[in-house]
């Protein structure tokens, strides 16, 4: 048989109710915290063990400790997954990658994870998450041997002493800004839809092809 | 491969309203027309279709790499200069595709000729990968086709599945779609992407294209100030290259479908390099460069299409040195590309062209659209196929 054979017709019906969404309530809070800072960014150390966590930070070595661990549960759970081995070493590098807990997906090795220096001294619950980095290594792309978060957020490149990263990659995703303005696309299709040819029915439908 | 005639569903209308298809009618002229199908044997679609339009595909990939490699012929191609980073290391990254179309003029005999790839921004995706499903399913269950016919159409299917995988290869991101406003068309199309990326598990949300905005680092951001990190945009990436936030891509995280590179698939320049690295291939028609004219003595007539056009917009034909416009329309400041003249089929009174869809680089259907004008434009219409052997 040559057609699909999953489509599930109660699925495509389309309900004349829009879907149910949820709004947050503390964009305004979250705006101003952001906007409210002299910088965003923020001084982190890359550390690959709790003892060199213990050596190059103020945590001491219990906190060390379970900031690695809290590590490893960050990395198998926002990770960048791979269906297979192959997939997973062609970007991180041979002998990077392994299964996950589960066995459904490669995982590629974490080469550390990031403590921030004003971080730490704070005490604020908010800000105890210690995200993982990888070393992205696939010889000729633009990305090779830069370390990276989770989901992809170069922070600078394999080896420095520290980083300057800013405070959304310390923070779970996704992330709210401050739009500083709105309408920068769409002017050229704007342009050409006006334009009056000489289609007999002058229909216009869209900009697909 | 036959026209044939059929009685339509006496309840589609009806139908096509429960399931939010809205546009099987467009400025008071039939769209989806369902008075007639075509039939093709199992032999003509596989080999004659699904296997060129892989090769073809791979052929295309071949042309990206070596224009991607290439300072000449990225100007060639018209890529904005200060673009180029940004088309090329989303090749040299590997950023995953999801869809394109290959349109083809095919008879049911000989070789299918390729017409173009609507690699960028390719639409009719809702009518192919579910809308003729359904007029299938409905038409065997009534009796009307027989037990055994089938569809060239794995599109849904195929389309779910590749969600699935870029889900995995982009984790932890939710998907922005967008599209212009006051296109009833695009936004059922993108609305159609949206729900298969849904039934893949995605998280989703959509946004038109002139509602974007940006922060102070430059970051796209939606009407809930939400940074935007994944984006399907059914909007010509030739046009985003010279808007204002043009100078804003690649300056932050953000993931793209389709992936910058694939402004190099959707351009007419595409055309003459297939025929200069593949020439004489049986599935190509010869097509030249305007200063390769001197190579198209003995190709008679030509067709004249600007590099960057949608819907048969501004072509013409060139005989003996004298052109004749066909189409009008509000592209072409960029230059022109020659294509040997190849007549549609004739079924009837219609001509038929064949769009063949790709998901990533998997053949997954097609879909046949018939104008009673030679050069298929944006009137045409929808007709549904079966296969039967």
């Amino acid at each position: 048989m040559k057609r699909s054979k999953n489509i599930n017709l109660e699925r495509m019906r389309k309900v004349p109710e829009k879907r149910f969404k949820l709004r947050p309530i503390v964009m305004g809070v979250a705006v101003a915290l952001v906007s409210g800072c002299s910088s965003d960014k923020q001084q982190v150390a890359v550390v690959k063990s709790p003892e060199d966590c213990a050596a190059k930070t103020e945590l001491t070595p219990e906190q060390c400790e379970a900031a690695y661990k809290q590590a490893l549960i960050e990395a198998e759970r926002t990770g960048p997954k791979y269906t297979s081995r192959q997939l997973c070493e062609a970007e991180f590098g041979a002998g990077q990658c392994s299964p996950n807990s589960t066995g459904s997906s490669f995982i590629p090795l974490m080469a550390g994870f990031m403590v921030g220096q004003a971080l730490s001294n704070r005490g604020d619950s908010n800000y105890g998450s210690y995200n993982p980095v990888y070393r992205y290594q696939r010889p000729f792309s633009s990305l090779n041997n830069q370390i990276m978060t989770s989901d992809g957020s170069v922070i600078g490149s394999y080896g420095q002493r520290s980083y300057s990263v800013s405070k959304s990659n310390l923070k779970p995703k996704p992330t709210v800004t401050k739009t500083v303005s709105r309408g920068g696309f769409g002017a050229v299709a704007s342009a050409k839809s006006s334009w009056g040819g000489g289609r007999s029915s002058g229909r216009f439908s869209g900009w697909g092809g | 491969m036959f026209r044939m005639p059929i009685r339509e569903r006496s309840d589609w209308e009806a139908m096509a309203d429960e399931y939010g298809f809205k546009f099987h009618t467009m400025y008071g002229e039939r769209y989806w027309d369902e008075s007639a199908y075509y039939q093709l044997s199992l032999k003509q679609v596989e080999q004659d279709i699904e296997a060129p339009t892989e090769e073809i595909h791979q052929m295309c990939l071949a042309v990206v790499d070596a224009v991607i490699n290439d300072d000449q012929l990225m100007r060639k191609f018209c890529i904005p200069e200060h673009q180029w980073d940004f088309v090329r290391s989303s090749w040299k990254n590997g950023d995953p595709s999801l869809y394109s179309r290959l349109d083809f003029a095919y008879s049911g005999n000989g070789h299918a000729k390729l017409f173009e790839n609507n690699a960028d921004t390719p639409t009719s995706v809702y009518e192919t990968g579910f809308w003729q499903w359904l007029w299938l399913e409905n038409n065997v269950d009534s009796g009307v086709l027989p037990r055994m016919s089938d569809q060239f159409n794995s599109l849904q299917d195929k389309l779910v599945n590749r969600f699935k995988d870029l889900k995995i290869l982009t984790p932890g991101r939710e998907l922005h779609f967008a599209c212009c406003r006051d296109t009833e068309e695009d936004r059922g199309t993108v609305q159609y992407l949206e729900d298969c990326a849904i039934a893949a598990g995605i998280s989703t949300r959509f946004i038109y294209i002139e509602d974007i905005g940006r922060d102070e680092e430059g970051r796209f951001s939606d009407l809930d100030d939400q940074v935007i990190t994944w984006m399907f945009k059914l909007y010509p990436w030739e046009f985003m290259f010279q808007e204002e936030y043009g100078e804003l891509l690649g300056k932050s995280n953000l993931r793209w479908l389709e992936p910058p590179w694939k402004s190099i698939l959707s351009n007419k320049a595409l055309l003459p390099m297939l025929w200069r690295m593949f020439p004489d291939h049986p599935n190509l028609l010869p097509a030249f460069f305007e200063d390769e004219l001197h190579l198209a003595s003995e190709c008679g007539a030509l067709i004249k299409k600007p590099l960057f056009s949608r819907e048969g917009a501004n072509i013409s034909v060139v005989k003996n040195g004298s052109e004749v416009v066909e189409s009008d329309g509000p592209y072409g400041e960029e230059g022109f590309i020659y294509q040997a003249m190849h007549l549609l089929p004739k079924f009837g009174d219609n001509y038929t062209l064949i769009g063949s869809w790709l998901v990533d680089d998997e053949a997954a259907g097609i879909s046949i659209r018939e104008d009673s004008n030679i050069i298929t434009q944006d009137m045409s219409r929808y007709l549904p196929h079966t296969i039967l052997s």
